[in-house]
């Protein structure tokens, strides 16, 4: 048993066209017992960035503060919002400074970052507990039910997905690979970002 | 013999007094005029700054930053707005401690810094700059307005001393007896927010040199402005610092907007 | 073997845990009171290794009391759950920490309503409408899913706890004997006899 298996929970985000998606699970357990059926792992970090933190809950929860508390100093000091390549550098540091004691958590984050043309382009990215980032193109998958996430993933993703297109493919990745991992599961929420709105829908998964 | 008294702050002369720290005040009373209002669904500040002339770059100010905060009115935090008289420098550091102060207290608690902690905070750090040695005292005034689910609405105000008390309706910087006795007689126990910006504005007109307001530009006296109340949404408390063009907006409707012939745009 | 129940209802949190304390296999003594009352709308069931319990217990208390004293109002149940969460993940990755587990419950006054928190040893913490910390965990918690009621009245409250404590009495191989029960609605916190 691994210290990242401790709490049990997983978390994917896929690129559309134009817009991003990310969902996780909802369950905390502890090892094999179920504590909690609403146990959020993704946390808005600003109108268009979301993060996703499987792993150890009490560094999830530490984390999450951790990030609020740069992120609104930087927000307030700079007089803007972060984007999204500079929060993942945030994460990434953030992380590495604790490399030889680190917090047990694989982030995944999906936000719209700004181009300097006035556009706007979808951004993903993950790293693992270390902070080592990895961009994807396509999706990025984190938790206990990762392997099973990366084979639905592969066979069901596709480029150019719009938002509710998009939404189907990332809501059937995740709750099929659930069922095949006993520690995430217990409902699942999902956030699709465009760049002027954000939706979000919690699924009816299976409860067990 | 008063020299040997005022050269230091931590030091009492024969009358009692703390001679820096009374200077510090006096300082403050040249300051543009900041007044706050407390309303039964929301908090109104309201700020006089100097702008100091036409060469004045303000490009970066024009549009307003995060939220619109300018140079008089800050955001301290998310549910506190801090209108601030006397040095800018002064009020710069005092600033920055706070918006750290309210992020320390939102990591260790999880929730907003209540707004009286948030004034103690600043107060304890005024005070020991009265009492340790070798250092000046903070040439700045505060006012707080800010929402906290213990007392909902609240408007504090603080002094270089480190003193602060909880007010309705109150002022710091230029005037402020003036502005005081103004509020007074205007003041009632059950203003709405509405009423409250109308009541403001018309009263910083009154304390301020020039008979009619203005955002920006070459004007000597230009106005801040804003005001927290509830997210009738999501019942969270929503601070909004008004952009130059709302403010003019906003004078405009209250018949307080500067006239086309302006006689210094004239002179400029 | 050491185990803590808390159950929510319509405007009330009711926490127990057993009384016995023991070292080892031996019972040293069946009294003890093991929730504390942090605040005059807090309280806190702790369980865990003895030494670490009653220090970290004591320590939590008394900065709860200080915040109340220095600020003339107590912190928020969930302020004080987020602080005493803090204060165990701080402590985790320290030289010797604390193995507490707690269940803190506690009436919002300002808000006008009652909140529960699991909080382990980790600093993992949730908040739940049922929670319960032992070997007593894996009976109550199964039970509760089909018993609880967010609206019960505190009779039906107490009659879903008796419920828990009676399956723990007759499945679990050591049982824990007594149970204190004490109760934290808007009027504050009494203490129940089963």
């Amino acid at each position: 048993m691994s210290i990242m298996d401790q709490n049990g929970g997983s978390v994917i985000a896929m690129v559309g066209k134009d817009c991003v998606a990310i969902a996780s699970d909802l369950r905390l357990g502890n090892e094999a017992l179920a504590v909690s059926s609403n146990f959020q792992k993704i946390f808005p970090i600003t109108d268009r960035i979301y993060l996703g933190l499987p792993g150890l809950a009490t560094d999830v929860t530490t984390l999450k503060e951790r990030f609020r508390f740069r992120v609104n100093m930087y927000t307030i000091k700079e007089e803007r919002e972060i984007e999204p390549e500079t929060f993942a550098h945030l994460v990434s540091s953030t992380l590495y400074e604790h490399r030889f004691g680190p917090y047990y958590v694989e982030p995944v984050m999906a936000g719209i970052s700004k181009t300097p043309s006035g556009g706007f382009k979808p951004f993903i990215a993950a790293t693992d507990l270390i902070g080592c980032l990895n961009y994807a193109k396509d999706f990025v998958v984190a938790g206990t039910a990762s392997s099973k996430l990366y084979g639905v993933a592969e066979g069901l993703w596709e480029p150019d997905l719009e938002p509710e297109d998009l939404f189907e493919t990332i809501s059937q990745t995740i709750m099929n690979a659930l069922d095949r991992d006993a520690y995430s599961g217990w409902g699942c929420i999902v956030h699709v970002l465009t760049k002027d709105k954000v939706i979000t829908r919690t699924l009816k998964a299976r409860m067990d | 013999m008063a020299r040997r008294y005022d050269s230091r702050t931590t030091i009492f002369s024969p009358e009692g007094k703390l001679y820096q720290v009374e200077y510090a005040m006096e300082a403050i009373s040249h300051a543009g005029t900041v007044l706050g209002l407390l309303a039964k669904d929301g908090v109104v500040l309201a700020a006089e700054k100097k702008v100091t002339g036409k060469l004045l770059d303000l490009s970066a100010t024009k549009e307003g930053g995060y939220g619109g905060s300018g140079e008089k009115i800050f955001l301290l935090s998310s549910n506190v707005i801090g209108g601030l008289a006397g040095l800018t420098a002064d009020a710069n550091s005092l600033v920055n401690f706070a918006r750290t102060a309210a992020q320390r207290h939102l990591l260790a608690y999880d929730e907003d810094i209540p707004v009286e902690l948030l004034a103690q905070r600043l107060c304890d750090m005024k005070q020991g700059y009265t009492q340790f040695g070798g250092l000046r005292p903070f040439g700045v005034s505060l006012l707080y307005a800010g929402y906290d689910p213990h007392y909902q609405f609240q408007l504090y105000r603080s002094d270089p001393s480190g003193n602060y008390s909880g007010w309705k309706a109150t002022c710091i910087g230029a005037n402020n007896g003036t502005a005081q006795s103004l509020l007074k007689q205007e003041y009632k126990d059950d203003i709405e927010v509405k009423d409250a910006i109308g009541l403001a504005l018309r009263t910083m007109s009154k304390t301020m040199d020039s008979t009619t307001l203005g955002s920006e530009k070459c004007r000597r006296s230009a106005v801040e402005f804003a005001v927290l109340t509830l997210d009738p949404v999501t019942g969270k408390p929503k601070a909004k610092i008004y952009r130059p063009a709302e403010i003019d907006l906003l004078l405009e409707k209250e018949g307080l907007a500067k006239k086309d012939e302006d006689t210094e745009m004239k002179a400029a | 073997m050491e185990t803590s129940f808390a159950i929510t209802g319509k405007g009330y949190v009711i926490v127990a845990a057993d009384t016995t304390a023991s070292r080892s296999i031996i019972k040293m003594k069946t009294d003890e009171d093991k929730v504390k009352t942090l605040s005059p709308h807090l309280l806190m069931a702790y369980s865990g290794e003895p030494g670490d319990t009653v220090h970290f217990a004591e320590y939590v208390e008394r900065n709860i009391r200080l915040y109340q004293i220095r600020n003339l109002y107590p912190l928020r149940p969930s302020a004080a759950a987020a602080w005493i969460r803090r204060a165990l993940a701080t402590s985790l990755r320290s030289r010797s920490p604390y193995s507490v587990n707690l269940l803190v419950g506690g009436y919002d006054t300002a808000s006008h309503d009652p909140h529960l928190y699991w909080i382990d040893f980790l600093g993992t913490m949730t908040e739940v409408p049922f929670a319960a910390h032992g070997y007593g965990a894996y009976f109550a918690l199964s039970l509760l899913d089909r018993y609880h009621d967010p609206e019960a009245s505190l009779e039906d409250g107490l009659i879903a706890l008796k419920r828990c404590i009676r399956q723990v009495e007759e499945r679990l191989v050591v049982t824990p004997g007594k149970y204190k029960v004490k109760v934290v609605s808007k009027d504050g916190i009494q203490e129940i006899d089963l």
